[in-house]
């Protein structure tokens, strides 16, 4: 029963901070607006799942959100004219810029914590450049004809949510079911003792960055839809909490641990975090405080430390 | 090897515009880079234990803004006591990265993410106080700090040097710095020999929190100014400048001296983007190329066998 508890710490956070806002404010219970919630985060957790797999790595990817705010300004930039192949366009964008990360790294022993940061300025150089350091907007034909039905729902459910469900379906896939999933354990465990049973250790670093990368583009692409246009700066704001999503989750910044479940509740928590302030009616000027403190007894709650020795 | 590509960085501006090698604009670079560097200092004291500090944005802004209510409070000069405000803004610096080192070592959370939400809750604590706005101090007297110039440099810069020499004598000099090395070296082994390992973590982030103090009140000093934004993009920019100048984020490698050359690395770099005319929006790309270059150049690569 105890290690029942334990590995679900997240979950158990979570239900727990959905009933005490609930029993608060009994609105927030509504189902309804839970599911507009969920539909309302889907480009943060998309950002959340590729972080997750750098983070699983035991690296980090600084440059999630400046990837996110190039993208939005390629999309309202060339939606028009590719069509559909903005999304595949996209994601391989963010899937080269996020290996020539992970090759920095790898290659030139730089840590990702620099050349994530490194790339993610170079991001923004270009969105500032593609832009003209102006807001965009996207020719609302194409994006009414192509994907109009994203900012609608299906009964009570937001579209965006079965778009979130498709690719967190998809990493969970690469995470359980592929040797790549594998792999990536592997290296986040225990690296010097992956490298020595012959696994191509680069390689699987490279391809968690590229997947991040991305991961961050797509979340850009779909902010972009949202808003229906893109700016240098659009997504500011997405790094820190997506980052939150993946730690209080229980993925560690030490990596091998976790997974894009954990990425799943933990990006519900920080939600459920943020929108209970309007519930309880937590001033503006007070909220980010409050955000704060709840992120650490949250965070206390949530991982499981029983078997951490050494904490850095 | 970091300071050679200080002067190399230094050559090669100089090279574009010879007015980059000049005593106007050195000063301007040691404004700039004297609160960084006591940002960059207190960092790298928890990068040596092989930890983390995502704090200062939160740190520096808070004590900023604490520092200005207190001087305005003794009389909003320095003469009528806002001395006094000095101290409780540093000692208060020292206070809150207590805590933050409390949270972290002794709830055993791993210092990325306790220092991440304590950095929440120090900038919205500045929103709080602030109500969102600004304050505004004007001592001309305390603004000599900026304003009074000793060959050629202000008094400010002073101030910074001094902290630095403190800096690199709690490095050398004292238990405390010895401690630090043996926990980012290998923490079991320096709690089996007997490293009080929970009291030097908590004094470690204590002395971080007394340093982005500091630079809070340096950076009033600078901008005449408080508000939450007072910290803004010092946290990327300390951690990098830290790691340019060869501070290793695994741990035991570096030091103040490290953070010292690395801040003037990135300084440089920034300035000189300006003093040679590149238009702005590609300046960070720029800095970030650079700076990947610079950590390629001055890492000892032999010596590292694997990189997170």
């Amino acid at each position: 029963m105890r290690d029942i508890l334990k590995s679900n710490y997240h979950w158990v956070t979570l239900f727990t901070l959905v009933i005490l806002v609930g029993l608060v404010d009994m609105n927030f219970w509504n189902i309804e607006s839970l599911l507009i919630l969920m539909g309302d985060i889907v480009p943060l957790f998309i950002m959340a799942l590729g972080l997750t797999f750098a983070i699983y790595i035991g690296g980090i990817d600084l440059s999630a959100q400046s990837m996110a705010n190039m993208i939005t300004v390629i999309a309202s930039l060339y939606l028009a004219t590719l069509g559909l192949w903005i999304v595949p366009v996209c994601f391989l964008v963010g899937v080269i810029l996020g290996g020539i990360s992970g090759l920095i790294t790898t290659r030139f022993l730089v840590p990702s914590f620099i050349s994530t940061l490194a790339i993610g300025g170079v991001c923004y150089s270009l969105a500032q450049w593609l832009s003209g350091n102006r807001a965009l907007y996207m020719n609302s034909e194409s994006r009414d004809a192509l994907f109009g039905w994203m900012l609608s729902s299906t009964g009570i459910v937001p579209n965006t949510i079965f778009v979130g469900a498709f690719v967190f379906v998809i990493a969970l896939l690469i995470e359980r079911r592929s040797s790549l999933g594998r792999q990536l354990k592997a290296v986040g465990s225990a690296e010097l003792a992956a490298s020595a049973s012959g696994l191509l250790v680069p390689r699987v670093k490279v391809l968690a960055f590229a997947l991040s990368g991305g991961l961050a583009a797509l979340a850009g692409v779909i902010f972009s839809i949202k808003l229906s246009g893109g700016a240098p700066s659009i997504a500011n704001g997405f790094l820190l909490p997506a980052i939150v999503a993946v730690l209080v989750g229980g993925t560690p910044l030490t990596g091998g641990v976790g997974g894009v479940v954990n990425t799943l509740v933990g990006t519900m928590i920080v939600a459920v975090i943020r929108s209970s302030m309007l519930y309880l009616e937590v001033a503006a000027t007070h909220q980010q405080m409050v955000f704060g403190i709840v992120l650490i007894i949250a965070i206390v709650f949530t991982i499981d430390r029983s078997k951490l020795s050494i904490v850095k | 090897m970091p300071i050679i590509v200080l002067i190399a960085l230094v050559v090669f501006f100089t090279s574009l515009n010879p007015n980059f090698m000049s005593l106007r604009n050195f000063a301007r670079i040691a404004i700039a880079a004297s609160p960084f560097l006591m940002v960059a200092i207190g960092v790298t004291f928890i990068i040596i234990m092989g930890s983390i500090d995502l704090s200062m944005e939160g740190g520096v802004a808070l004590s900023a803004v604490i520092f200005c209510f207190a001087f305005l409070f003794f009389g909003g000069t320095l003469a009528s006591g806002g001395w006094v405000a000095i101290i409780a803004a540093l000692g208060f610096g020292a206070a809150y990265g207590a805590l933050n080192g409390f949270i972290h070592a002794k709830l055993l959370i791993p210092s990325f993410m306790s220092s991440l939400a304590m950095g929440f809750v120090g900038i919205g604590a500045t929103v709080l106080l602030t109500g969102g706005g600004i304050v505004r101090i004007d001592d001309d007297v305390f603004r000599m700090l900026l304003t009074y110039r000793f060959q050629g440099f202000p008094l400010m810069v002073y101030v910074a040097v001094f902290f630095l020499i403190v800096g690199i004598l709690i490095q050398k000099k004292t238990i405390l710095g010895r401690n630090l090395y043996a926990i980012g070296g290998a923490e079991d082994l320096a709690r089996a020999s007997g490293v009080p390992v929970l009291k030097t973590r908590i004094l470690a982030f204590s002395l971080a929190g007394f340093y982005y103090a500091l630079a809070g009140v340096l950076q009033v000093a600078k901008l005449g100014q408080a508000e939450s934004v007072t910290g803004a993009n010092l946290m990327f920019l300390s951690i990098t400048a830290a790691v340019v100048g060869g501070v290793a984020l695994w741990g035991a490698i570096g030091g103040v001296v490290n953070a010292l050359i690395g801040v003037l690395i990135v300084t440089v770099i920034n300035n000189g983007m300006v003093v040679i005319g590149l238009p702005d929006y590609i300046q960070d790309g720029v800095l970030g190329l650079l700076v990947i270059a610079a950590v390629i150049l001055s890492t000892n690569r032999s010596a590292v066998k694997f990189v997170k």
